[in-house]
């Protein structure tokens, strides 16, 4: 756990360093990919806690997650409901505190605080 | 995990620096900007006063070689007249002042594009002026030469470069009743004297005068293209 804390710390020290940013249209589409991409890897660590984890499906839901969440809200822009992107933000935001209310239980009950 | 891990962690990084980085951009690209005019309106009035000083002495040294060599006093008088005509030289005599303001209310819901003096208004009273003979205009101060342009700048109207604000007071110097009549016989012009000046309320008023002064073209006038055809 300590260790993937310490990886997105270096990923976003990282991105600070390097001073890089997208061009202010695209922003949208990297809020949305950075939600997609959070309930992925809350999903990963609750997968982990209950021993199901599986390197293959955790990288390959990261990618189509972030994909599918870009596509979204490309698709919404074309078709002129711009907001389209709001189903997206509302399915991984649900997503993510779901997770993380299973990761929090099982994490208590490992510990035995539960 | 890991990788991934550090892969969100640098896409939350990129975009909290594309937030951070486009607001700041647009505040300090638009102080600059705002900064870079004024610098360049100073400049500029700076160069104006130049241009008069220097115009000045031109104009000494012209008498003076013309007095010395007495058989040149025709030389003289032509490069007066001509100065003149150019629009170089305060002038006075009668003429017409039509002052153009805004509509002081627009009623709710309406375009209030229609209510507020253009800069196609203020060129078509000039046009109208001059169609009726004026031999000199200017717009709130600006003379208007041969190169004028008018134009629109977001909210001002630009007379010669030089940005004007409501209300637009164009002085026109030749016969008052001449200058009138045509003014009131423009399609454009004579409808903002009248029809649109009811329908939307638009201050525009057309006054007779004795006596107007109208002041000298003070920007630059150096020709870079143009060169006289020789034989004639």
């Amino acid at each position: 756990m300590f260790v993937l804390i310490l990886a997105l710390a270096v990923g976003v020290l990282a991105g600070l360093l390097l001073r890089i940013g997208v061009p202010a249209p695209l922003i949208t589409y990297l809020g949305v990919a950075i939600l997609a991409a959070l309930d992925s890897c809350l999903g990963g660590v609750r997968a982990a806690l209950e021993r199901t984890f599986s390197d293959r499906v955790f990288v390959f839901g990261f990618i189509s997650n972030t994909l599918m969440a870009a596509f979204i809200v490309f698709v919404g822009e074309r078709i002129g409901v711009r907001e389209l992107y709001l189903a997206a933000v509302v399915a991984f935001g649900v997503r993510l505190f779901n997770n993380l209310g299973i990761v929090r239980r099982l994490m208590f009950q490992r510990r035995g605080w539960e | 995990m890991i990788i991934v891990f550090g892969i969100l962690g640098l896409m939350v990084a990129v975009a909290f620096n594309t937030t951070r980085l486009t607001a700041a951009d647009v505040s300090s690209r638009t102080g600059d900007l705002a900064a870079v005019v004024a610098e360049m309106e100073t400049q500029r009035e700076e160069l104006t006063v130049q241009v008069a000083a220097q115009r000045e002495e031109l104009q000494q040294l012209e008498r003076s070689a013309a007095t010395a060599a007495g058989e040149q006093e025709s030389f003289g008088a032509e490069v007066e007249l001509t100065r003149e005509s150019a629009g170089l030289t305060d002038v006075a005599g009668p003429g017409v002042v039509v002052t153009l303001t805004d509509a002081k209310v627009v009623p709710p819901g309406e375009d209030g594009n229609r209510y507020i003096i253009h800069d196609f208004d203020i060129s078509a009273m000039v046009n109208a002026l001059l169609a009726g003979g004026a031999e000199a205009v200017d717009v709130n101060g600006q003379r208007v030469v041969a190169t004028t342009a008018i134009r629109c700048a977001g909210t001002t109207i630009l007379v010669n470069q030089t940005r004007l604000g409501a209300p637009y007071v164009v002085t026109a110097i030749g016969d008052a009743q001449k200058l009138t009549t045509a003014v009131q016989e423009d399609l454009v012009a004579g409808e903002l004297l009248g029809a649109y000046r009811l329908q939307y309320g638009l201050d525009v008023k057309l006054e007779k005068k004795s006596n107007l002064s109208v002041p000298a073209y003070t920007g630059g006038l150096r020709p870079q293209y143009v060169s006289p055809v020789e034989g004639e």
